[in-house]
């Protein structure tokens, strides 16, 4: 190499560096040796998202955890916890709430379903399922008031108790439509962000309603 | 590819002794009866001999899917109220769809599918099936055990469809359509991680095991792959 004869390495510079293998993608097999462990892990780390979920509902920021890890664990609960609640309220009440109940979970899944549908058959990119996941999730405020409500039933059900469940369930109504509209907005083309919010405020002003006139026996 | 096709193909070492104390392998023949080759532990070895060898997994697969059918069935035995019954199933079959989907699934019979969201916010559905099978691999008793189990109870789920349907008891509707959607998922991700495993070994092996010689085989596979890759057209 008759060009590189002039070159010369003076010794005390210190060669050094770093070799990093770049791992090829974690293959899930190896992560998951034993029974014991890896279940406790998988069953923290989705109790934790699901935790995470729940907060950032009520403090919605613009934050794509909702969206890239979707569950549907938080709407399961929040359904079952809302359908509780809200059974036995009704005017006939020979049944032990039986249709009550499942009329309250088929009006939020099926609900969640078409509104979904309807996003998407207007163009919109977000998948099916986190579609789901983020309505199923921003029923908590509203869940949130049905408690309140009880509660305040418990006192009394004159026309104080009334004007009081109404500022809470308005105040909730707006919230679980301001969340998920923040989140579901965002996925559609600009002249259409009404066409996609208007089923939501809907179907959050159905569950509304049927929180509010609810009235125990 | 080429690599795993020359693995096949190429040149062995010579054997050697087969004894692994370096004496003469007859004296060892002569000595004892049966040599055993100690791969591992003795654990290992009764792991190796086991039919089930993860029976937490075993129990948990089948437990949640029967109780929730058990349930739906003999409601009326432990309790009046519908929505208890209602809820009962309704939690059963969710911790059901979530332990056979992330837990027994990659346990007895190494298939995995899962949903992935990537940056712009497409979403992916994603098969896995192990090929390389390790110690505490799954036996033939246990794949058995989780197929029957996968494939009954969806059946039955449309059974008491049927019946709800013609019985007229329709505040159970919600709840069979639930169970039938959950257990159809499973059912459906599994099938096509298993599918989609079978495809892929079977195309593989096709382009090794052809005519003619390995070593002319393998180098022809690699050109197969740049023409394929370089242009569909051109003709070879």
């Amino acid at each position: 190499f008759p060009g590189l004869a002039d070159v010369s390495i003076s010794q005390d510079i210190p060669v050094e560096g770093e070799i990093t293998v770049p791992v090829g993608s974690h293959s899930p097999d190896e992560d998951y040796s034993t029974l014991d462990e890896p279940v406790r892990d998988t069953i923290m780390r989705d109790l934790k998202a699901v935790g995470k979920k729940f907060v950032h509902v009520m403090y919605p920021r613009k934050s794509s955890a909702l969206l890239r890890d979707w569950d549907l664990w938080g709407p399961l609960v929040l359904c079952v916890s809302l359908a509780l609640m809200l059974q036995g309220g009704s005017a006939d009440s020979k049944d032990d709430g039986g249709p009550q109940f499942a009329e309250v979970f088929v009006i939020i899944w099926f609900g969640a379903v078409v509104i979904t549908l309807n996003s998407k058959l207007l163009g919109g990119t977000i998948s099916f399922f986190q579609s789901l996941c983020v309505l199923g999730y921003c029923v908590l405020p509203l869940t949130v008031a049905m408690l309140v409500c009880r509660l305040v039933l418990l006192a009394g059900a004159g026309t104080v108790s009334f004007i009081v469940r109404l500022i809470v369930v308005v105040a909730m109504f707006g919230w679980s439509t301001l969340a998920s509209t923040a989140f579901l907005a965002d996925s559609q083309p600009p002249n259409r962000k009404a066409l996609v919010v208007y089923p939501i405020f809907l179907f959050y002003f159905v569950i509304s309603w049927m929180i509010l006139t609810f009235t125990p026996q | 590819r080429g690599g795993r096709g020359g693995m096949l193909g190429g040149r062995r070492g010579p054997p050697g002794p087969c004894s692994l104390t370096g004496s003469p392998p007859q004296a060892l023949v002569d000595d004892t009866e049966d040599v055993s080759l100690d791969f591992g532990s003795e654990e290992e070895l009764a792991l190796r001999k086991a039919r089930i060898r993860h029976p937490l997994a075993t129990f948990f697969h089948l437990f949640f899917r029967v109780s929730a059918i058990v349930t739906y069935l003999f409601c009326d035995w432990f309790s009046n109220s519908f929505v208890a019954c209602f809820v009962t199933v309704l939690l059963l079959l969710s911790f059901d769809f979530w332990s056979v989907k992330n837990v027994t699934g990659r346990l007895l019979v190494g298939l995995r599918w899962w949903n992935q969201i990537d940056e712009d916010g497409k979403s992916h559905w994603v098969f896995e099936a192990k090929r390389v099978p390790t110690i505490a691999a799954s036996t033939e008793a246990e794949a058995r055990i989780f197929w029957l189990g996968l494939i009954i109870c969806p059946v039955i789920w449309t059974l008491f469809l049927f019946s709800t349907l013609f019985s007229l008891k329709l505040k159970w509707l919600a709840l069979v359509i639930a169970g039938i959607s959950l257990q159809a998922a499973n059912l459906y991700g599994y099938i096509h991680c298993k599918l989609g495993g079978q495809k892929t070994i079977s195309r593989v092996t096709s382009r090794l095991f052809g005519t003619g010689d390995v070593p002319q085989r393998q180098s022809r596979s690699i050109s197969e792959d740049k023409t394929e890759e370089h242009g569909k057209t051109v003709p070879r």
